[in-house]
């Protein structure tokens, strides 16, 4: 289990100090999808930096289990928004970039990525370079190498905002699979409501910088529906989102939508 | 497809035609007066000028050394160059001190700096190997200093939450993603090589293409003349033709053909 802890965070900027996070708790179970949303800007990626260590909070915890995280923690998956394949490898040798950096051996890694391609429908691309693959390829080769180190906790940083809405769909629901399948821990940051509802269990709604939890939905339909893709026509959903739309209190043209 | 092949043919043809109308214009027009024996001079009288130098062995000397000036210096310069780059941005605080000495360095056109190479090194090939090596260390630091620079921080982050270490982020991330930038600066430096080489020959030398060239001229040996600038011309293309078949070893996923 995922626990942030009472989490500030602020910088230092040329002028002053900029409070981006204060007082933000929130958990995340074993099997369980939890989507962080909030207006752009507000920090939700600044959270998922410090859990994995990558930064470190001006106070309070993040813990898996009820133990801190750490830098580089095993534990930890991470899937990132833009591409994080590196295009002068072999998408095989990308998939495999995780297992090889924990000092894995040749044989037994490669064995590993071979299997996971073909899980996620990457059979017969293992020797292209990533440029060969489509938008949606190429993120089922990133969550690929991301599972590869089998973490326990995946976060997702608005992974799928690049991708075009038909593929984004089918890859969203691969996550949700795998997710469900390996009884993992999973939070993904998104500004995408609809993202949010068809994904999660729960959904925490962050309010501007700086940002404080401002409402927490249990979302009632998540494992009812069959698919990703069957969400939106699940009852409650289009109340849910407006729920959620009024909380971000986005203005439209000056005017806060209100329903 | 085919034609594609006889347009081919066709360009081909085009240039034979080019220089056979260079290599005949200049041969009737010396033999019949209309070019001037000074300033131009036609391919047989050039071919023996060749045969004349050959002979005394003394074009195979000139030649052989410059081409080993040029090679050493490019290769030389060329890893002195990607160690600077690579490794001054591992260094903030160096790096920034001494970057603005760099660049003034690097402004200096090589031919004011060639008197103090041939001070410090002497009259005899170390100078030239020298210079050689000044101006083609800059061709290659620039790009890759500048690559690594803006290397993008979410593949170091990625690598990060992966578990790499300092050491393994440099081996995997940053040297791989400045072979671009060390290709480019190979291009650049190949040429520069053999100017710097040529210009610390011109300074002050007893041997080398620069030396014959000047010496021809000194003594208004023109087809000597003409005969030093064909054989640096075609060391040149066949240098460039060289750098330009690293590309695919450097670079292969650029040289890949699907896109």
């Amino acid at each position: 289990m995922l626990e942030f802890r009472n989490i500030y965070f602020s910088y230092t900027g040329r002028r002053d100090t900029i409070e981006v996070l204060r007082d933000v708790s929130f958990d995340c179970s074993e099997n369980e999808i939890v989507a962080v949303i909030g207006p752009s800007g507000c920090g939700k990626s600044t959270l998922l930096n410090l859990a994995t260590g990558l930064r470190k909070p001006t106070s309070g915890e993040v813990l898996i289990d009820g133990k801190p995280v750490h830098d580089a923690d095993p534990r930890l998956g991470m899937l990132f928004q833009q591409s994080t394949l590196l295009p002068w490898r072999s998408v095989v040798e990308n998939v495999e970039l995780g297992l090889e950096i924990r000092g894995e051996p040749k044989g037994s890694r490669r064995q590993k990525a071979i299997a996971l391609m073909r899980q996620y429908g990457l059979a017969g691309f293992e020797r292209k370079y990533p440029h060969a693959l489509s938008g949606g390829m190429q993120k089922r080769a990133a969550l690929a190498q991301t599972l590869a180190i089998e973490p326990k906790v995946l976060l997702l940083d608005e992974p799928f905002a690049a991708l075009d809405a038909q593929t984004r769909v089918v890859i969203q629901n691969d996550v949700v699979k795998t997710c469900r399948a390996g009884r993992r821990s999973m939070v993904i940051v998104t500004h995408d409501i609809s993202e949010a509802l068809s994904m999660a269990d729960r959904v925490v709604v962050l309010s501007r910088r700086p940002a404080t939890v401002k409402e927490i939905y249990v979302v009632p339909f998540s494992l009812e529906a069959e698919s990703v893709a069957d969400a939106p026509a699940m009852p409650g959903f289009a109340d849910y989102y407006k729920r959620i739309w009024n909380a971000l209190d986005i203005s439209i043209g000056g005017m806060s939508m209100v329903a | 497809m085919r034609d594609i092949v006889k347009q081919r043919l066709l360009v081909n043809f085009g240039r034979l035609l080019v220089l056979l109308a260079i290599l005949g214009g200049t041969e009737l027009g010396i033999r019949y007066g209309v070019l001037s024996r000074l300033f131009f001079s036609s391919p047989s009288e050039i071919f023996l000028a060749f045969k004349m130098q050959w002979a005394k062995g003394s074009f195979l000397r000139d030649l052989s050394i410059t081409v080993f000036e040029t090679l050493l210096g490019l290769v030389a310069g060329s890893v002195a160059g990607m160690a600077a780059g690579l490794g001054l941005p591992q260094l903030r605080f160096t790096s920034h001190v001494i970057e603005p000495f760099l660049m003034v360095l690097n402004g200096i056109p090589v031919i004011v700096i060639a008197p103090l190479f041939i001070l410090w090194l002497g009259l005899g090939l170390a100078s030239k190997v020298g210079i050689s090596i000044y101006i083609v260390f800059f061709a290659m630091f620039i790009p890759v200093y500048t690559s690594s620079l803006r290397l993008d921080p979410t593949l170091v982050d990625a690598l990060r939450v992966m578990g790499a270490s300092r050491a393994q982020i440099f081996w995997k991330v940053i040297v791989p993603s400045s072979m671009p930038s060390v290709y480019t600066g190979l291009k650049i430096g190949s040429g520069l090589a053999l100017i710097g080489a040529v210009i610390g020959e011109f300074v002050a030398s007893r041997v080398g293409l620069g030396h014959m060239i000047l010496y021809a001229s000194g003594t208004l040996d023109t087809p000597s003349l003409y005969l030093g600038i064909i054989a640096i011309a075609i060391f040149a293309a066949l240098l460039s033709l060289a750098v330009d078949a690293l590309g695919p070893l450097l670079v292969p996923y650029r040289f890949s053909d699907e896109k």
